[in-house]
This record gives C-alpha cells, sequence and structure tokens, in this order.
C-alpha cells in the first residue's frame, strides 16, 4: 500500500507529457503482457490440442499400414498354405533335398516374389524337417522350437498368426538386425489338419515403411513389441521410460515439454506399438493469418497511441505550455496578456479567461499606481511648496535681527525653536507621525511666526489625550495652520486666534483648526470643493488625507466671511490607513 | 547722498537690514521704510527714495506689482529685489520689469555692498545725463478738477502723488510744492485724510476694518490701521466700539 501511494504521488508530480507518455509505455506493456496470457493459456493449448489430434491420427494411419502389413503377411501364409507343392512335401516323406521339397521351395519362392521385406520363410514338418527360402543368412537353432513353451502358444493360436521377435530366439539373422516373425501352425488345406509349421521372417523395413512418408519435420518415429521392447527407431527412445501400463485402444500423449511431445500407440491385434516423438516450435504452428491479424492489432493500437499521443500533446500539452511560459512571464515584472493564437477550446476560454484576469489586475494595480503616485506627487508638493526653505531663511534673518538687539536668550530660544521644528518637520522621511510631534511642530512654526510678524495672533491648543500618540500623515495640521495665518489672519489686520483641538466624536477623530481671520465666502468653499481655487496647499493636503485614508469624505469647512473659519479634518477611528500604504511603509 | 528706502513685511528684516548695513561709509541714507507695497505706494512720494530694497511676498501687493508699478512711475529708480525665494521665474520676471537686481535671503552683506557699489555707480553716470528735468512748469493747479479725481480715485490703491501730478502733466516735486501751497497740506495728508474720513463712515456703518481698508482703497489693513491711528488717535476697533456704544446711547436717550 505504502509502495502503491509512493507510485501515486511520483505519477502526480510529473508533468502531463510525461504522465502521457509512462500511461502509454504501461498500457503498451499490459497489451503485451494479455496478449502473452492470452498465448499461453488459450493459443498454446489449443495449438497442442491440434498437434495431438493430428499425431494420433499419424499414428493410427500408422497402425492401420501396419495393421495391412500384418494382413498381406496372413494372406501370403494362406498363398503358402493352399499351394500344392508345399502340401505335397509335407505329406511326403522326403527329406529336404528331394525333389518335391525343391518343388515346394520354388512355389514358396514364387509366392515370396510379390511381397516385400520378407527376409526369410520357413516350412516346418513336424519331425523338425524343414525348408527355406531366405534373403542373407538366417540361422535356426531347432531346440528352441522343440521347448513346449514356444510351440505351445502357436498351437494355441490354431491357425493364426503368432507374432514373435526373431521366433522368441529361434531364428537369428547373420546382420545382426532383427526380424519380426509369424509363426503359425501349417493346417492341411482338405483336412484342417496341423501338417506343419510355417514361418515367415519379415524385415523391420516393414516396420519402418510404414513411417517412411510421415517421419521427418522434426518427427521421429520407433517401434515396440510387447509395449516396451523397442524394436526400431532413434536411439532416444531407449531412454524413454514409458509408462505404458494402461494401455487402451487410442493413442496416448506419453510426454510433453518443452515444445516436445511424445505420442504412444499400441496397435490393436498386434504386439507391436508405435511411438512418435515430436520437436515443435510454436511459432511454426502459429498460422500466418493470425500472425498478421495480430501485427495489424499491435500496429494499429500503435498508431492510436501515437495519434492520441500527437492530438494531446498538439491540442492540450503544447497549449498549456506556452499557456504556462506566458503565465510565468508575469513572474518577471509586467503582466503581459498572452496573445498566442488558441483554438476555440477550453484552453482557448482559459486563456481569454486569464486575459480578462491580466486586465482586470492590471487596471487595478494601475489604479493603486495611480493614487501611489497621486500621493507621493501630493507628498513631495507638501514638502517643496509648503515649509520651503525661504521659511527657513526668512527666520534666520530675523533670528539675525534679535542677535544684534536682543538678550541672548531669546535668541538662544529662537535658535532652539528652529532646531527642533525642522528636526520633527523632517522626521527621518517617516511618512507617518505622532499627532503629539504634529501638533508640536504647529506650536514651533507659529512661535518662529511671531517672531517674524510680531503681535498678530495668539495660539491655543485643546488636544484630548489620549490621542497624542495616534499616527497621523506627516504635515496634515502644518498647512492648515499656515493657510490661516497667510489667507486668513493677516490680511484682517487686526489681531486674532489660532486654536487648534482634537478630540473623538462618534468613531471619528477631528482635528480642527479654527482662526478668527477674514474667513470664507461660500462661494469661495463651494469653489474650493469643487477644485478651482488658489488655496493650493490646502487642496493639496486634503489630497493626501485622502488617499492615505482611502476614503472622500476627510473635511469640511465652516466659516463667517470677516469673523472666522473652521477647518475640520475628519479620519476614521483608529486610524486605520489603506494596508497597502501601510505595507509600502515598512520598506 | 542717495536715499534708501526698505519695503519688507518683516520689522525684523528692515530692522537688520538698516542696522547691518554701514550706510554711511557708502554714503547712503535709509529714509524711510515700508511694511507692504500699499504703504510703499501711499509714502513714496515724501520719502522720494533713489534706492529701494523690495521683498517679494507680500500681501495686498507683492514686490513684483510693486516693481512694475514704481519703474513705470518713477524710470530713474533702482529697485534691488531681496526674497527667500530662489525661484528662476520670479528671477527672470524681476529682470524683464526692469529690476536692478536680485538678491536672495538669508542676507550677505557683502553681496549687499556689492550690489550698492554697483547701483551706485549707474546712480552716478545718469545723474549727469538728465540735470535739466527739475525746471519748473509754471502752470497754475486747477485745484477744483485735481480735487474731483482724488475725490473719483481715492479708493484706487495705486493713486498717489506722482500719478495724480502725471495725469494732470506736471512734475511731481512742482506739483508737490504747489499742492502743498495751495491746500495747506501735503497731497499725502490730504488724500488720507480724505479717506480716513470715509472710512470714519464705513466704521460708523459697522463694516470690518480689513473691508473698510480695501473700501477707502489701502487694502493694507495694518497700514490701514496705522494711518486711522494717527489720524483719530484711537485705533479702528476702538472706534468702531465707541461707535457703537454711542449708537446704544442714542438709541436709548
Amino acid at each position: 500500500m505504502k509502495k502503491m501511494a509512493k507510485i501515486k504521488t511520483w505519477f502526480i508530480s510529473k508533468k502531463l507529457k510525461q504522465k502521457i507518455r509512462y500511461l502509454f509505455a504501461f498500457i503498451i506493456v499490459a497489451y503485451f503482457l494479455i496478449f502473452a496470457l492470452i498465448y499461453e493459456f488459450v493459443i498454446k493449448d489449443s495449438l497442442q490440442e491440434n498437434i495431438s489430434k493430428s499425431n494420433y491420427n499419424t499414428l493410427i494411419s500408422i497402425g492401420n499400414g501396419l495393421t495391412g502389413e500384418f494382413q498381406n503377411i496372413g494372406t501370403m501364409g494362406r498363398l503358402i498354405m493352399s499351394s500344392q507343392e508345399v502340401i505335397d512335401y509335407l505329406k511326403s516323406d522326403q527329406g529336404a533335398d528331394s525333389v518335391s521339397a525343391y518343388n515346394a521351395v520354388t512355389s514358396i519362392y514364387y509366392t515370396a516374389t510379390s511381397f516385400d521385406n520378407i527376409s526369410s520363410i520357413y516350412v516346418f514338418k513336424d519331425n523338425g524337417e524343414y525348408i527355406k527360402i531366405s534373403n542373407g543368412i538366417t540361422t535356426v537353432y531347432k531346440g528352441v522350437m522343440e521347448d513346449p513353451d514356444w510351440y505351445g502358444p502357436v498351437e494355441k493360436k490354431s491357425g493364426a498368426n503368432l507374432v514373435m521377435v526373431d521366433g522368441n530366439g529361434a531364428f537369428s539373422q547373420a546382420s545382426g538386425e532383427s526380424v519380426l516373425s509369424f509363426v503359425r501352425v501349417f493346417n492341411d488345406i482338405q483336412t484342417q489338419k496341423p501338417i506343419g509349421k510355417l514361418v515367415i521372417n519379415c524385415s523391420l523395413n516393414m516396420l519402418r515403411d510404414t513411417w517412411r512418408e510421415m517421419a521427418g519435420d522434426g518427427k521421429k518415429f520407433a517401434y515396440f513389441h510387447k509395449k516396451d521392447q523397442l524394436l526400431c527407431g532413434d536411439a532416444e527412445f531407449e531412454e524413454m521410460e514409458l509408462n505404458v501400463a494402461d494401455s487402451g485402444d487410442n493413442p496416448r500423449n506419453m510426454r510433453s515439454g518443452a515444445g516436445s511431445f511424445t505420442y504412444y500407440y499400441a496397435i490393436p491385434g498386434t504386439p507391436l506399438a508405435v511411438a512418435e516423438h515430436e520437436q515443435i516450435r510454436y511459432t511454426e504452428y502459429i498460422s500466418t493469418q493470425i500472425l498478421v491479424i495480430a501485427m495489424l492489432i499491435v500496429l494499429v493500437t500503435a498508431a492510436s497511441f501515437f495519434t492520441i499521443s500527437w492530438f494531446i500533446n498538439r491540442f492540450i500539452t503544447r497549449p498549456v505550455e506556452s499557456l504556462v511560459g506566458s503565465m510565468e512571464e508575469v513572474k518577471s515584472g509586467w503582466l503581459k496578456r498572452v496573445s498566442m493564437k488558441l483554438p476555440d477550446d477550453e484552453i482557448g476560454r482559459l486563456k481569454n479567461s486569464y486575459n480578462d484576469m491580466l486586465v482586470e489586475i492590471n487596471s487595478l494595480i494601475e489604479e493603486l499606481l495611480e493614487k501611489e503616485k497621486t500621493m507621493q506627487k501630493a507628498e513631495l508638493e507638501a514638502l517643496q511648496e509648503q515649509i520651503k526653505p525661504h521659511f527657513l531663511y526668512n527666520t534666520l534673518d530675523t533670528i539675525a535681527y534679535l542677535a544684534l538687539e536682543n538678550p541672548r536668550e531669546e535668541v538662544y530660544d529662537s535658535i532652539e525653536t528652529l532646531g527642533n521644528f525642522y528636526r520633527k518637520f523632517l522626521s527621518k522621511g517617516s511618512r507617518e507621525i505622532s499627532l503629539r510631534d504634529e501638533v508640536e511642530i504647529v506650536r514651533d512654526y507659529l512661535k518662529l511666526q511671531k517672531l517674524r510678524y510680531e503681535d498678530i495672533f495668539e495660539d491655543e491648543y485643546d488636544i484630548q489625550e489620549s490621542l497624542l500618540d495616534m499616527k497621523i500623515p506627516k504635515l496634515i495640521l502644518q498647512p492648515l495652520v499656515e493657510n490661516s495665518l497667510y489667507h486668513g489672519i493677516r490680511p484682517k489686520g487686526e489681531k486674532c486666534l489660532i486654536r487648534i483641538s482634537a478630540y473623538e466624536k462618534d468613531d471619528e477623530i477631528l482635528i480642527k483648526v479654527y482662526d478668527t481671520g477674514i474667513g470664507m465666502a461660500q462661494s469661495r468653499i463651494d469653489a474650493f470643493m469643487k477644485g478651482d481655487s488658489k488655496s493650493y496647499g490646502l487642496r493639496k493636503t486634503i489630497e493626501r488625507i485622502r488617499c492615505y485614508y482611502g476614503r472622500e469624505d476627510v473635511y469640511e469647512i465652516r466659516s463667517q466671511e470677516g469673523y472666522y473659519c473652521e477647518v475640520t479634518i475628519k479620519i476614521p477611528s483608529g486610524g486605520e490607513a489603506e494596508t497597502y500604504v501601510q505595507s509600502h511603509d515598512h520598506r | 547722498m542717495y536715499r534708501v528706502m526698505i519695503i519688507d513685511d518683516e520689522r525684523a528684516l528692515r530692522s537688520l537690514l538698516k542696522k547691518t548695513i554701514d550706510w554711511e561709509e557708502l554714503s547712503l541714507e535709509v529714509v524711510g521704510e515700508a511694511a507692504s507695497g500699499i504703504e510703499a505706494i501711499n509714502i513714496i512720494d515724501e520719502i522720494r527714495p533713489d534706492i529701494v530694497f523690495v521683498d517679494i511676498r507680500m500681501p495686498f501687493m507683492d514686490g513684483i506689482e510693486f516693481s512694475k508699478l514704481a519703474i513705470q512711475r518713477y524710470p530713474k529708480l533702482k529697485i534691488i529685489v531681496l526674497t527667500a525665494f530662489d525661484d528662476f521665474t520670479y528671477a527672470r520676471e524681476c529682470i524683464g520689469i526692469g529690476v536692478a537686481d536680485y538678491l536672495l535671503k538669508p542676507i550677505v552683506r557683502t553681496d549687499i555692498q556689492q550690489s550698492l557699489k554697483k547701483i551706485l555707480a549707474q546712480l552716478e553716470q545718469e545723474k549727469g545725463q538728465d540735470k535739466n528735468e527739475d525746471t519748473e512748469d509754471g502752470k497754475d493747479l486747477r485745484m477744483k478738477s485735481i480735487k474731483e479725481y482724488i475725490e473719483g480715485h481715492f479708493d484706487d490703491p495705486e493713486l498717489n502723488l506722482k500719478s495724480v501730478a502725471d495725469n494732470f502733466g506736471f512734475n511731481s516735486s512742482y506739483f508737490s510744492r504747489k499742492f502743498k501751497e495751495e491746500i495747506g497740506r501735503s497731497f499725502i495728508d490730504y488724500l488720507t485724510s480724505y479717506r480716513m474720513e470715509k472710512a470714519c463712515r464705513y466704521a460708523s456703518r459697522g463694516e470690518l476694518m480689513y473691508i473698510t481698508a480695501k473700501l477707502v482703497g489701502i487694502p493694507d489693513p495694518n497700514y490701514f490701521g496705522k494711518c486711522f491711528k494717527k489720524y483719530y488717535d484711537v485705533s479702528y476697533s476702538d472706534f468702531m466700539k465707541g461707535e457703537r456704544s454711542a449708537k446704544k446711547t442714542t438709541v436709548s436717550d
């Protein structure tokens, strides 16, 4: 199970292309395995059966041939027994070298010439005399024939042939080869009384002739006498231990394996059995038709695999790969749309959705960039436009005058204020600042302005204690105060009040700059809200606050022309800026 | 001795400039100062400066506006712009107007001295060229029409002795002298008192000071306040308070 899981993870981890390849390889292997199994268990069996059947038929036809030969021998016997000359010889008392003997031999000889494979023919009188014809030299051991064990079974046959090998030891050929002896009692044709014995010895070629036409092609034959005595055939049959205890009338498969088959057939009506050994290569037995079909199937399958593989590669893998390639460019920076041509299928639609998504993302990014740009521009402008070196230069001149004119204490105080103001004002370049520090900036700023413009205003502060450590975007208060001073108080020409207050109300933090300057006419307020106004610094500040908090409603202006003006900055409680701005800060 | 006027909205700067430069050594004399362009236009005919230091960023009438007007009316006037703005557009504008020099704050004495020396040399050169301009016209002033003109234009902040003299075709110093002979007061006294009388009416109507200032042609409420106090010996706000209580008493009476 663990292994299976391992294989599964391995397979899943592969690329689509590889997956398909592995899958195809697996299918092809499975295909061949099934083919092999079919061959092994179905085709081979039926092949074996076929081979066996054909071999049985061969053996039966060989058996039939032999039975035919045996009948021929029987016929020959009857011909000899019906020969008057032979009967005369048997009935006469004359010896083997008599005329009647000579006549009998001649008659036998004539009969014999029309049969093949006759080695020798003997006709015995009961007294042991005999006549013979012989092809080659044959020795007779008459002593053997006098044994009742020998002649008993012959007489029992009462006229039928008893087949023996070498006449059970009564005959031997000079050539050393065994002969097949057909021994029978010689009955007088008229009286049907035994008058002698007839022995026809056949050469083993008679047996060989029966398989001559079948042999070859890896087929070998052999004859056994009394089931297990090898008569003729190849030596390899000698080594065979044939289990022939049960010998039916049908041929039997004795042994098969490793492409070799051995069949055995006890030929009915004879003491002989024929055996066949065949060495087979199965391939030879698979018909070309089957082979062609099999090859075709393999080819068609392979072709299908290639087609499917090509199709998958062409319409799925490659488009997906190039799509992935295109998509990976996104990592390297700009979100480029995929412009390659894809068919209008699922993958094409995937591309389209991806592109749509990119367009969406791009516009979002652009929006963010635009926002960020506006923000940065506003900040930069705030720095460049609002507190501006000229403030420093002017203040330096003021302090220079103080140094020439006034007690040293005052000069020191001014320089300290100026230093403090600029340190907080620059605040290490960070974007956020605590309300405490921002108020401090304003305080110092107004202190320095008082030095410059003398006694034209009073400043008051009313800041809710708990808000002092709240972070706010830097320099949102100072521009408002500057605006009050230059556009509200100085044009009035009278002593005015600036009051800065901050407090929390209804989930909002309100930071107010109130002055008793000339105020603004409603028409000017409206113009400012619409965006066309000369209050450049104020508007930029509002823009910055909007960007920072990501909301539109961040300020309010209330005024009575000639009497007062109050600008209120409204920021969400908790002061949560938009996340992107904050994350930006941590760079 | 050439005459120097300093125009800057910061008293500290004006004082610093007076104190830190050795004017006598340059044979110069600081004869007057103004806290705004408006004030300067009003008093320039009395002060009759040869050289003017002027700041750019001032309320009601900035240094550039003033310079334009001043050079138009007093072509010989040498104007030194003294500003904390190191701004190319300003500098170009000033040069275009015909400003003599453009200096930056915080002030550096040697820069100012060099600039003054250069300007003094120019003044010396010009002195020889137009000596006979100071001739008298000999014409009589038609006081009635001049008074009408002032009454018709008193709310114009740019109105001053020079502009009136020019309008009636007089040499300004002749006009000044003749005006004083005829009326018994200087032109500026006459104009200011006329404006203050008007202002008094606005004050009794309850107008805020900065609005009254605008209405009577002194849109710089600081200078207006100064004039008002000088004229009535009481500040505008106190004057208004007095008016209001007076009204109340008349109503209750």
